[in-house]
């Protein structure tokens, strides 16, 4: 049978018929017995072959096929009495309360519902939502004490949950029900929201129950041989029970009431078949205890049919391992381990220009690398390779149009990605490079965008298996591509830690290199090219400025200038003339003045980066960024870079001033708690003066604090200049490495303030934080402040204030991670399927408009600068620096 | 500086690691099982047998082996062999009939989960030594139990301190209510009293078996208070606060007794019942579910009335700004469960099990016209399997799960911080991030570094390194000192 191709044009949802669910059937299920002695399906019992089969070996009763070709086929119950559908409980309620009980027609004046059936007509034409005219409806049509068609006197119903309707007390049997649901007219019907093609009222009451496929519930062998049933055939089982008992009690004639207890009794069971988590239904439990998983448990929550199976897969062509660095591979590629290279396969279209080569990987077969591990016949059948015995038979039969799945070779494209996936470039394109041992290697630089460190992390690998696929990745997935962050108009990939570190040692102004150095260093980080003239020092020994080196690397022609990230922000600009070497120049690709820092090529913050990308191209950026890390890692490796407890010593002299600082910060405060204590405080503005005073002692303490972080700063750089050596932690705290200055300033002279909520430790004992205190002290000791540093060491009390301030982060951490997955959760649901058109509007999947223009201005935020669509400043002075150099 | 740590090694040396957990289970064995016994010092049945319990007595860790030989084993055997390190328990009993008495019994109710290193471990009191000669850890700190071979810790619980009154303020929708609470607890039995003002001032108090609120001035009328006077002086003397008192008085002036306060009880507690049911309702709803830590008969009512003026002072004082409400979080008002007081509880309901069964099996005996014996009417395994399964599933009584953890033996240090881990039973689920701050009250009793990272942190603490622990003193000993000093008990009339 030949498949013809159909494209889904709509789904629409309905209600089964009961002649439509005889005529799906393909029996009438009569005994709730399932198998007999021998193992066998009972005909006519819930395991009939004709239901569908699920045992290997055995062929469908109806479609003659195996399992796995038999989709299964429905079966039917003929429900002795009708019974209410859960689902529909509410529903039905609403349109009993709505018809009148003798002639069935809405309890409305037919020009009511004539304006209401108007409204849903246009409703529908405009595409818009009819529930809120249906619900008007019910609402206005439940009022009415009386009949206007027929006259007839109505009675209040009321509605029981799960499934029980009262009129006027008395009870309303589904049949009832259904009998009063039949009589409304079509008309009525479609006002009432039903689509009569797909449903009519009365079809809300169950009269025949279909039995799903076998194939929906297996059942499935234990190891002892025993077979276990599926919930649902469980749940079956007891319909039929009950069902078979009502049918023969109504045959004998039994009571009134024995009648009524088991048609209750099977409500009961249909209604936990549909949905064993009904409000006010005990649940229907296994033997065991264990609550029934019936319908709507199969479908709802996380480990249900949507979250679980039809938005989410697991895949295959996938792989995951731990990750460790590489810097000497390119941000473009990753590095493979081969045990997974031979694992992952490609599938190559076998042509008459690489027949040779492939049959040459067919005979490496799936164990030699690289080889392959299946070949695809142009039917699409596959042949694995590891269970092939005449490899030569093989080999004569493969002609070009046959597949070989290769093993993943250098330079394929793959998919990468780290979970959490926040961004979109949480998963990007890489070229392979198989490597030894068992990691995936990445360059340092894509650590950012991946959010990656090699404490453990793992990352999963996606071998792409078309062409299409292919192509569209490496041209918009690819690492270079996504250098320019959506987010900030800014490069998210660039350099971190030692690389920034590094090329700030650099570039510095005093650091020169011999020509041997200068040579060994470019060559080793595989730049080349050729030097430019070596300059002369003042011993008039030949001698290359780290600024030369660097400028190697920077494309040809640039012109830029900018403010670096050690920049002191001094009051007066002297620009090129910076005392400091903060002003960076660069000149037709000449590094001129300044160094590079984190502004320079960091990550999220580099200046010279993004300039390349824009202005030269991606690929200029790869380059850039891969031969600039190799080259300030080379630097820094030979000068060697490490840093220890005494970067944070202090002379006796800055340690005094510290104490001074934080003595008077003291008195401060002592004063203004006196002024507070004799009502001399003045309020700001919009607080009470407890808050004034509150704000007043944090604004003091925290002054205090930067005095001392300041202060100690200043005693390192003296040092550094005294001892003719850098200080490496400051080194990285300023050029943006790693670390803060306030992290030094903690680590040397104060730790500082410590805060619970934003505001200082208050609570604890009555009228004190700790019973070291007095009563009423609300000194800065006794609020938590900390004098000393990490390196001097917490005294017990500051070390328990410490503590506090502490364990509110890791709480902060601990409770945000789940929240903000659940609200990621929800934004995506939200904005899933929003996309731009060609016409620039942003539409959903029906074509309606949510922007007439992306983010109001059409903006791609990665093309412009920083977010700015336009910065006349930095235009003005790139031409500048362009005039610059004539 | 000072070198504290020969303080710190001598105080260790004295104090073993968990000895908290082994102190509170030796006083389980010798002092709360008896008293679980004598809550109920006799099982009567419905065919004119009785049962008289005595004295409880528990023998040290024992095995039963196939053959049905007892045995005294080794922690490390019960670990080895994936025995159960269990006690016997033996219990005197007496069955008397209506027409004679019978003498004392000792019979084996039962086996209950032998805590290593406990007085009834068989690992009490040997050195180390004896330990390595038996095969034994002499390191080992003990403090947890073996079930089925595997090592299961209780672990400590937090929980607000019960019989306490508690401030607080309830704001919802611009709202502000001041309530008062009370987990009031007697033996098992936990009873939440809450007393509220709203914002007409009127003071409402609801306690369970009672739906809704019950106005104050009722309840201290149905408590035995004589007149409005009366209701005052328990109250306040602080006229300041007379005003929503006399709010609630002319609120509900049509009671003015003992008895129609009774009635309107009565009304609420089961409406549509005759008139002597009714009272006969209200009057069991205030002896056995209003503030039971009080206590359960009448005579108490008086105290009750007493004790609930308390809590009104507070909430008056509360709304009018001269008290705060109180620091949950304040580990003064945290009271921890440890080994010995969860076992009681599990205890407790397996031993009432065992009594129930004890009383069908008489039932049943002499129905069926055999003769009754306390011997055959006990059947051990009910209350045995009922601790085991607790135990080795974690599942306690009351539904709390995670009771019972199996022992992180990771390291040395694993063990001991499982061994001193404290849970608080708030949901991990919500932020609570007030309970999950470091409290400066937890100074010296609750490590400050050490918590999980995650969704538990904050809630799963654990025990300072010095960290010690008191527990309640019997009460009539502190009435006795009490009195001495002149304090007098609550009288009946006149109040003050």
């Amino acid at each position: 049978m030949r498949i013809l191709p159909k494209k889904i044009d709509g789904i629409k949802f309905g209600l089964m018929s009961p002649e439509y669910i005889r005529k799906f059937s393909v029996l009438k299920i009569i005994t709730a017995e399932t198998y007999d002695e021998d193992g066998y399906p009972i005909e006519g019992g819930l395991m009939d072959k004709r239901l569908g089969v699920v045992d290997p070996g055995l062929r469908c009763g109806t479609c003659n096929s195996r399992v796995g070709e038999c989709p299964g086929h429905f079966g039917r119950i003929e429900l002795a009495r009708p019974v209410i559908h859960v689902g529909y409980a509410k529903r039905i309620y609403k349109v009993l309360k709505s018809v009148c009980r003798s002639c069935g027609r809405i309890k409305l004046p037919d020009e009511r519902i004539g304006r209401y059936r108007q409204e849903i007509k246009t409703a529908r034409k405009i595409g818009k939502n009819i529930d809120s005219i249906i619900e008007d409806l019910f609402k206005e049509a439940k009022t009415p004490k009386k009949c206007p068609h027929c006259g007839g006197e109505i009675f209040e119903i009321k509605f029981e949950k799960p499934a029980t309707y009262l009129e006027d007390g008395q009870r309303l049997s589904p049949a009832d029900v259904r009998e009063r649901l039949e009589r409304i007219n079509d008309t009525d019907s479609v006002v009432m929201g039903f689509d009569l093609d797909v449903a009519r009222p009365e079809w809300m009451i169950l009269t025949v129950l279909p039995v799903p496929p076998v194939t929906a519930r297996p059942s499935i062998t234990l190891e002892s041989g025993e077979r276990s049933e599926d919930d649902l055939t469980h749940k079956l089982v007891d319909i039929i029970r009950i069902n078979q008992r009502l049918e023969e009690n109504i045959e004998a004639g039994a009571p009134q009431l024995i009648i009524e207890d088991l048609w209750e009794l099977l409500q009961y069971h249909v209604t936990t078949y549909f949905n064993n988590e009904v409000a006010g239904v005990p649940p229907a439990r296994h033997r065991s205890g264990r609550p029934l998983k019936t319908l709507a448990q199969r479908l709802k929550g996380k480990e249900g049919r949507f979250r679980s199976n039809l938005s989410g897969k697991r895949v295959n062509f996938s792989a995951r391992t731990v990750i460790s660095p590489d810097p000497s591979i390119s941000i473009n590629e990753v590095g493979v381990p081969e045990v997974i290279a031979r694992e992952l396969t490609v599938p190559e279209v076998v042509t008459p220009l690489n027949i040779n080569h492939m049959k040459e990987i067919i005979i490496e077969g799936p164990y030699n690398y690289p080889g392959s591990n299946y070949v695809e016949r142009p039917d699409g059948n596959r042949i694995s390779l590891a269970r092939v015995k005449n490899l030569d038979e093989l080999l004569e039969k493969v002609k070009p149009g046959w597949k070989v799945h290769r093993h993943l070779m250098n330079g394929d494209v793959v998919l990468f990605n780290r979970q959490p996936s926040l961004h979109r470039m949480s998963i990007m394109a890489h070229e392979i490079r198989v490597l030894p041992y068992k990691t995936f290697r990445l360059n340092l630089c894509v650590c950012p965008p991946y959010n990656a460190d090699f404490d453990g992390d793992e990352m999963n690998l996606h071998a792409i298996q078309g062409q299409e696929a292919r192509a569209e990745a490496r041209v918009l997935m690819r690492v270079q591509e996504q250098i320019l962050s959506p987010r900030f108009g800014g490069p998210i990939i660039g350099g971190i830690h030692d690389h920034i570190s590094g090329a700030y040692l650099f570039t510095m102004n005093d650091t020169k290199f011999t020509k041997s150095q200068a040579f060994q260093l470019v060559y080793s980080s595989g730049i080349r090219k050729s030097l430019p003239d070596p300059l002369i020092d003042e011993n008039e020994t030949e001698y290359y400025s780290g600024k030369q080196l660097f400028s190697l690397v920077i494309p040809e022609g640039l012109n830029l200038s900018y403010k670096a990230k050690i920049c002191r922000k001094c009051d007066k600009c002297l620009e090129e003339d910076c005392k400091y070497d903060a002003y960076v120049v660069i000149r037709n690709g000449k590094l001129l003045k300044g160094v590079m820092d984190e502004k320079s090529f960091g990550a999220f913050s580099g200046e010279l980066l993004d300039r390349i990308v824009k202005d030269y191209s991606t690929d200029d950026a790869r380059i850039f960024l891969d031969s600039v890390t190799k080259l300030v890692i080379n630097a820094i490796s030979r000068r060697g870079f490490s840093t220890g407890i005494d970067d944070e010593d202090l002379p006796e002299e800055a340690k005094e001033r510290i104490e001074e600082i934080l003595r008077n910060a003291y008195k401060n405060v002592r004063k203004l708690i006196r002024a507070f204590n004799d009502n001399l405080l003045e309020h700001l503005p919009g607080r009470s003066l407890e808050e004034t005073l509150e704000m007043r002692i944090m604004q003091v303490l925290s002054e205090a604090r930067d005095k001392t972080g300041a202060i100690a700063n200043e005693y390192l750089e003296k040092e550094e200049k005294k001892r003719r050596r850098e200080n490496s932690a400051r080194i990285m705290a300023i050029s943006g490495a790693r670390g803060s200055l306030l992290n030094l300033t903690q680590m040397t002279a104060c730790v500082g303030q410590q805060a619970v909520r934003g505001e200082r430790i208050k609570r604890g004992y009555a009228g004190r934080t700790l019973p070291h205190f007095k009563v009423g002290d609300i000194g800065a000791e006794a609020k938590g402040f900390v004098k000393s540093s990490y390196k001097s060491g917490l005294s017990p009390i500051e070390f328990f204030f410490h503590n506090m301030g502490g364990r509110e982060g890791l709480v902060d951490t601990g409770v945000r991670t789940s929240q903000s997955g659940y609200m990621q959760r929800r934004l995506v649901n939200a904005l899933q399927d929003l996309k731009v058109e060609y016409d620039n509007t942003v539409r959903d999947t029906r074509g309606v408009i949510v922007e007439f223009k992306h983010g109001e201005d059409g903006a791609d935020t990665s093309r412009t600068d920083w977010g700015n669509i336009v910065d006349v400043g930095k235009i003005v002075r790139r031409y500048a620096d362009q005039r610059g150099k004539k | 500086m000072l070198d504290r740590k020969p303080i710190l090694r001598s105080f260790l040396k004295k104090r073993e690691i968990v000895r908290q957990h082994i102190d509170s289970y030796n006083d389980f064995i010798v002092h709360r099982l008896q008293q679980i016994v004598d809550e109920n010092k006799i099982i009567v049945t419905d065919v004119g047998v009785d049962v008289e319990l005595g004295k409880i007595r528990v023998e040290p860790a024992e095995v039963i082996e196939a053959d049905g030989s007892h045995n005294r084993i080794t922690p490390n055997e019960a670990r080895l062999r994936n025995l159960s390190y269990f006690s016997p328990v033996h219990l005197q009993m007496k069955l008397n009939r209506s027409d004679r008495k019978g003498d004392f019994e000792e019979v084996k109710i039962g086996m209950i989960p032998t805590m290593i290193k406990s007085n009834i471990c068989n690992l009490y009191s040997k050195d180390t030594e004896e330990l390595l000669d038996i095969g034994e850890d002499p390191l080992d700190p003990g403090g947890y139990f073996i079930v089925n071979g595997s090592e299961r810790v209780l672990v400590t619980i937090e929980d607000l301190a019960p019989n306490k009154i508690m401030l607080e303020k309830n704001e919802r929708s611009s709202k502000v209510t001041e309530v008062a609470k009370v987990f009031s607890k007697r033996g098992g039995f936990r009873a939440l009293v809450n007393v509220h003002r709203d914002k007409d001032a009127l003071i409402g108090v609801s306690f369970p078996s009672i739906p809704g609120d019950i106005p104050i001035i009722v309840l201290m009328y149905a408590l035995g208070m004589g007149s409005h006077q009366e209701i005052i002086n328990t109250i306040t003397d602080d006229p300041l606060l007379m005003d929503d008192i006399l709010i609630n008085i002319e609120e509900f002036a049509h009671v003015t007794d003992t008895e129609k306060a009774m009635e309107f009880i009565g009304k609420k507690v089961a409406p549509g019942q005759t008139k002597e049911y009714r009272l006969k309702r209200a009057e069991d709803a205030l002896n056995r579910y209003l503030l039971p830590h009080i206590g359960v008969i009448e005579e108490d009512r008086l105290k009750k009335a007493h004790y609930l003026g308390r809590m009104v002072v507070r909430i008056l004082e509360l709304s009018a700004g001269t008290r705060e409400v109180d620091d949950k979080d304040h580990y003064a008002n945290k009271r921890l469960a440890l080994a010995g007081d969860l076992m009681e509880d599990l205890f407790r309901v397996a031993f009432y099990n065992l009594l129930r069964d004890v009383k069908y099996q008489l039932e049943r005996a002499v129905v069926r016209g055999k003769e009754p014996f306390v011997k055959t009417a006990v059947r051990s395994d009910v209350l045995t399997e009922r601790i085991r399964h607790a135990l080795a599933t974690g599942n306690w009584v009351g539904g709390r799960a995670g009771v019972s953890q199996l022992l992180d033996r990771t390291n040395y240090l694993s063990v001991v911080s499982h061994l001193r881990r404290v849970v608080s039973p708030l949901s991990r689920s919500q932020p609570h991030f007030e309970a999950r701050d470091l409290h400066p009250t937890q100074f010296g009793r609750i490590c400050p570094s050490e918590t999980p990272e995650g969704p538990n942190c904050g809630l799963v603490k654990n025990l300072a390194l010095v960290c010690e622990f008191s527990t309640g003193l019997p009460e009539d000993e502190l009435e006795k000192q009490l009195e001495s000093y002149g304090i007098k008990k609550i009288e009946k009339a006149g109040g003050t």
